[in-house]
């Protein structure tokens, strides 16, 4: 075994300071690339950083980045979910059925926002429920995650097809729309959401016995196992967090569209939050919430900046993808020539 | 030998293929019909030929995702080339073009994968992203009608035409031909041919393989083409038999392809996995879609049972294993007898 | 009267500012069995690659059959008639026997068709070569061990091999396979096959070599005759100075407290029966066995991963009920597992990570969050206290070697403050000087209170650390040896006649 050290001698280095920071060289480099991309951007597009189109990324990206956070955590003990953009639609779903259906006409403004608390509830126990589920499957019976996943994504996708039957859920009150359209300190609001999740986030896996008990889980189950460490408790409480952040980015696409649909996102969200996650430079038992952040603001810039600097161009909205999957395969490159010198896993 | 055959996941599968027909039959006997044996083998073959195809990769131990898109811009842009320089004949030269762009995006795929090792999911997870957008970017973003003169009867290219007592004429349609072929070879190519005993011996264990003197990168770089020109074939095959070529031909339909290939005995991990066995898979794939409709479950509510299903059959052998566990079933326990 | 085979002259290799190999030479003769002992890190797998063409040495020559190369390549050495049989036996578990065994020949034919009639060929062909019987159709993965084993060594026969270098070979083998293994390799010798045998089992060392070659801190110390050299001879040229074991203090258990750990019928089914014993402060309590013995089950039910059917267990005079690891853990009782790597360690996560897991919850601050300062304490701590070699806490574990890694394991439990200590096979792949830190460091815990359980099937480790060592066979305690009044050749009788048909306490078989 120290052989095999002598081949690939690892120092006390820089690179190890900055990761007892939290900061990584993956930070770096997606940091690095936000600021270019950002100043390529402001450069080329006089109106890039102006209010209104900085206000309009700010709105769009939250409901992504606080389901890549959901994506994140289980990532990060092991697993994955696949289930969380379904889980957000039918958090959306039944809080909307209800709304519709209960609120009634010309009702005041008080009793509406009563209503609205209720909805609130909804999301919240639709989060925890779910993430039940998903824990009880993946932990105690010991499904294999993609599988379990799979099969709670059909069912709760499932579950909001049947009891819309396929439509899409209008006529909510215009109160709703307040957390999807307001500002705070001239910042958006689900962006305030996004920072307060990431940092939550970034605690609770940093700086909690929790956390630390869910990244030894990651990386070996066999391991945490016989340390003492509960797995199933540990992968139960993971998947019920993940729930609850899919939830409240139901609550924010809710709030945003006004309406509730069975397959919003269901094509695209879900790789995306994976293809963000692999930016991030996310694997079992090793992860950063700030990476997960700067990979989607970076993703957002790519799609805002590539829009505007192709305007009029027939498509432009479609560049975007073209886009990120380029950036995807830079990073997997960049990676490769930087692993050469550090232990992965 | 009939015992080994027996313990084989190929056979599990077709066993449950069997019961599945029978099943659905005894609720809806219309079910037994030669025109739905016609339409369920026609709805496969797409996917079959595709199955084939991410066999390779599967059996090589990695997950490829990227070639649904492949099969969209092959097929997509090749139609609106033709398109644009006014072609009017037949599909043949559809399945040339889009071949050659299946294997080049399969080429790319492979040279990056063995050029930086790079993770086969990880890179296709950028692939497809890259050419959904590279197809509705550069290419077009909206579905396309407009069928050369030579293809328009494609749609009722039937090999072989039977009369059925409920819905009258009905055809085998020629596709199928394609996947006995592919499948032909693909199985050749695994059973009898270097490259394929090198494809399992990868996916056994890399690192012996490597000893052994197998040349991964090369034959990475050809697997990878293989997927790309199959996802080309049935891409043009689906888009002939719709009469329209779409950008988004066949997203998020990665997962019931793998699906397929993974309930026809293929192990995830690598080094297993059959065409039969795919095929089979595919089939039952296609039953169990039907078998939702057949049953008269409402169309909204369809979902959901497959919910249930899926979670219900990933739980039982998962707790049987948990139980096997307890039990004490530890290695040494093995050996008891030995000493 | 031999022929010499093969023959390194002055090989050094050096990696980075570090010399693997100083100025090593060695021969081989035709059909002589050498064994190559040495620690980790003594420069023995970078003499095996060089040897065998994957490594190239900075310095010296080496000739086969009378040819000199300074630069050999793989295939060079393997056409030589070298070949090497790792730990995992080079084989592919989902392939036939008949494939493993045929594939380098067909690979080497260099033809795109595979033909499968030449490939069952080339396998029977094989098989009756070395005269042993494997059923072809089956998958590879499938057979035990020893058959996996044998499939390698036919390989390396097929292959035309002069000398066959083994890595580790008997690992994994019940004492009937080691044996039939030495068969094999005695076998080789009459038809003028050498054997270079890599191996730390310094017993099966004395069994088979015919010479010995140690190497430390890649320097070679020792090149001589087998059956001039005994065991402590060994172990004191691999590690420069003699293993003290007589400072070794060996406390008195205390005959009249409250059991440590008492254990009352206790039963598993396909594991063990009615098991009843007692560890006493102050006492390490050896149990050992062959495999199969349920040895194993039984460390693993008092650790919670496999609660025990029936039967009692007392902590301290309290009874206790153990359902699972978090209960065995919560309760002070710990578990040095016999898979480090899977089962002890985090391997990429740092060694201070992987020191504090079982304590992380008694890490945390007044708000909850954990202390980051305390745990770099505590961690540091016991870092120095086992004297774990690291120039710092935040390097992974796996950048450690053997000894080093078992020395976090131990810590990790040890911080835990754990009122019985569970140690399953401690000392394997550990390297003589830890090894012996380790056992002093068992006898340590034992004088300062802590009870131990010493799992293992080294004979004179037992005998070193333990006070009283329980043999079991077929899931019962068939026997109890007290320290004083035995010793190694008793004990070593007694473990191979329970694997025998022998007589003494003749049970019925379990199943």
């Amino acid at each position: 075994m120290s052989e095999k050290a002598l081949e690939s001698k690892p120092k006390a280095d820089l690179a190890d300071f900055l990761e007892s920071l939290g900061i990584s060289g993956q930070t770096l480099l997606l940091l690095g690339i936000l600021t270019v991309l950002i100043a390529f951007f402001a450069i080329t597009e006089d109106r890039f950083l102006t209010s209104s189109s900085l206000s309009s990324m700010g709105f769009q990206l939250p409901e992504l980045g606080v389901l890549s956070l959901a994506m994140m955590v289980t990532i990060i003990v092991g697993g994955v979910n696949l289930s969380i953009n379904a889980t957000s639609n039918l958090g959306a779903v039944l809080a909307g059925l209800m709304m519709t259906r209960l609120i009634p006409e010309g009702a005041a403004e008080g009793q509406i926002l009563l209503y609205i608390g209720l909805a609130l509830l909804i999301f919240l126990t639709i989060g925890v429920l779910t993430g039940i589920l998903n824990g009880l499957l993946v932990g105690h019976i010991g499904i294999p995650p993609i599988l379990a996943t799979l099969g709670t994504l059909s069912l709760f996708q499932g579950i909001s097809t049947g009891l819309t039957k396929g439509q899409t859920v209008t006529g909510f009150p215009e109160q709703v729309q307040f957390l999807g359209s307001e500002r705070f300190l001239f910042i958006p609001l689900p962006f305030w959401i996004f920072v307060i999740a990431t940092v939550v986030t970034y605690i609770l896996l940093n700086h909690t016995a929790f956390g630390f008990k869910m990244r030894m889980t990651g990386t070996s189950p066999a391991a945490a196992n016989f340390s003492g460490i509960n797995n199933n408790s540990i992968i139960m409480r993971t998947y019920v967090y993940s729930g609850l952040l899919a939830a409240i980015a139901g609550m924010i696409v809710m709030s945003r569209t006004a309406s509730a649909a069975y397959e919003y996102g269901s094509k695209t969200y879900v790789l995306l939050t994976i293809l963000i996650a692999v930016l991030a430079g996310l694997r079992q038992g090793f992860g950063n919430a700030l990476n997960i952040f700067l990979a989607v603001l970076i993703l957002q810039v790519l799609s805002t900046g590539s829009f505007m600097a192709l305007r009029g161009v027939r498509g432009s909205t479609f560049f975007k993808d073209f886009s990120w999957g380029l950036l995807l395969v830079a990073i997997l490159i960049i990676n490769y020539h930087v692993r050469g010198r550090r232990t992965h896993g | 030998m009939l015992k080994s055959i027996i313990k084989r996941n190929e056979f599990i599968t077709f066993l449950t293929i069997v019961v599945l027909s029978a099943v659905i039959g005894i609720i809806n006997p219309t079910f037994f019909s030669v025109s739905t044996l016609f339409n369920v083998l026609r709805a496969s073959n797409v996917y079959a030929i595709m199955a084939f195809g991410l066999l390779l990769v599967v059996i090589l131990g990695g997950v490829d995702i990227s070639f649904v898109a492949i099969s969209a811009v092959s097929s997509y842009s090749t139609h609106m080339l033709l398109l644009s320089l006014g072609y009017e004949g037949g599909i043949l030269l559809y399945f040339i073009i889009a071949g050659v762009i299946g294997i080049a995006a399969g080429l790319l795929s492979g040279f990056l994968i063995a050029q930086f090792d790079l993770p086969i999911f990880d890179l296709s997870l950028a692939m497809v992203t890259l050419w959904y957008g590279f197809d509705l970017f550069f290419i077009g973003a909206t579905a396309n009608f407009d069928l050369p003169e030579g293809m328009v009867g494609y749609y009722g290219a039937h090999i072989l035409q039977v009369q059925d007592p409920v819905v009258g004429q009905t055809g085998l349609h020629i596709s199928v031909l394609y996947v006995l072929v592919v499948g032909v070879l693909v199985w050749l190519l695994l059973r009898y041919t270097t490259i394929g005993r090198g494809i399992y011996a990868i996916g056994g264990n890399r690192e012996v393989a490597i000893r052994s003197g197998y040349n991964v990168k090369a034959i990475t770089m050809i697997v990878f083409p293989i997927l790309g020109l199959l996802a080309s074939i049935a891409g043009v095959t689906q888009g002939g038999y719709q009469r329209n070529f779409n950008p988004v031909l066949f997203i998020g339909q990665h997962l019931d392809v793998l699906a397929a290939v993974i309930l026809g005995g293929a192990a995830i991990t690598g080094g297993r996995g059959t065409v039969i066995g795919a095929y089979l898979g595919v089939i039952l794939v296609q039953l169990i879609n039907r078998a939702l409709i057949l049953t008269g479950i409402p169309v909204e509510w369809q979902q959901f049972t497959v919910g249930v299903i899926l979670v219900v059959f990933t739980a039982v052998p998962a707790i049987r294993a948990r139980r096997r566990k307890r039990i004490g079933h530890t290695e040494e326990s093995e050996k008891f007898q030995e000493i | 009267m031999a022929q010499e085979l093969l023959r390194a002259e002055h090989i050094t290799k050096h990696f980075g500012g570090v010399t693997a190999l100083d100025d090593v030479s060695l021969s081989v003769d035709e059909g002589e069995i050498l064994c190559l002992v040495g620690e980790n890190g003594s420069g023995k797998s970078t003499l095996i690659k060089i040897i065998s063409g994957v490594y190239k040495a900075d310095q010296g020559d080496i000739y086969i059959n009378g040819n000199h190369y300074k630069q050999l390549t793989p295939i060079e050495s393997m056409r030589q008639g070298i070949q090497v049989i790792y730990q995992d036996f080079s084989l592919f578990p989902n392939l036939t026997v008949a494939e493993n065994i045929a594939t380098n020949e067909m690979l080497s034919t260099g033809r795109f068709v595979v033909d499968w009639s030449e490939i069952y060929r080339i396998a029977e062909d094989a098989l009756e070569r070395v005269g042993v019987s494997l059923p072809l159709d089956v998958e590879a993965g499938t057979l035990s061990t020893a058959d996996r084993q044998l499939i390698a060594i036919v390989k390396a026969i097929l292959a035309d091999a002069r000398l066959i270098i083994m890595d580790e070979p008997t690992t994994a083998l019940t004492q009937k396979e080691v044996h039939a293994l030495f068969d094999v390799i005695k076998d080789l010798k009459e038809r003028g096959i050498s054997t270079v045998f890599v191996s730390h089992k310094l017993q099966e060392v004395r069994e088979i070599s015919e010479r010995t070659i140690i190497l430390r801190n890649g320097k070679k110390v020792l090149d001589r005759d087998a059956s001039e050299l005994d065991v402590k001879t060994i172990e004191y040229h691999m590690t420069g100075r003699e293993i003290d074991t007589s400072s070794l203090e060996f406390s008195e258990p205390r005959t009249d407290a409250t059991p440590l750990l008492r254990v009352e019928n206790l039963t598993l089914g396909r594991g063990f029966y009615d098991i009843s014993f007692e560890l006493m402060p102050n006492e390490v309590l050896g149990i050992t066995g062959l495999l199969g013995s349920g040895r194993n089950e039984l460390a693993l039910s008092l650790f919670g991963h496999l609660p025990p059917e029936s039967g009692r267990i007392y902590l301290e005079g309290e009874e206790m009920t153990i359902r699972s690891i978090e209960d065995a853990t919560r309760k002070g009782i710990g578990y040095v597992p016999a898979d480090r790597i899977r089962e002890g360690l985090f391997l990429p996560h740092s060694i201070s990570n992987n020191t504090v897991v079982t304590i992380i919850n008694s890490l945390l601050t007044r708000l909850g969050f954990i202390d980051e300062e305390r745990k770099d304490e505590v961690a540091e701590d016991w870092i120095e206290r086992l004297d774990v070699k690291t120039p710092s806490g935040e390097l992974p574990v796996e950048s450690l070697s053997g000894g080093n890694q078992q020395r976090v394991v131990l810590a990790k439990w040890l911080a835990n403050h754990p009122k019985v200590l569970i140690m399953n096979g401690p000392t394997v792949g550990v390297d003589v000087g830890s090894k012996a830190e380790i056992h002093h460091l068992v006898r340590n815990l034992a004088k300062e209170g802590t009870g131990v359980l010493l799992i293992s099937d080294d004979i004179p480790e037992l005998m070193r650390t333990c006070n009283r060592i329980l043999l079991m066979r077929r899931g019962k305690i068939v026997d109890e040896f007290v320290r004083e009044r035995t010793d190694e050749e008793e004990l070593n009788r007694a473990l191979v006649a329970a694997g025998g048909n022998g007589s003494g306490t003749g049970t019925t078989t379990a199943g």
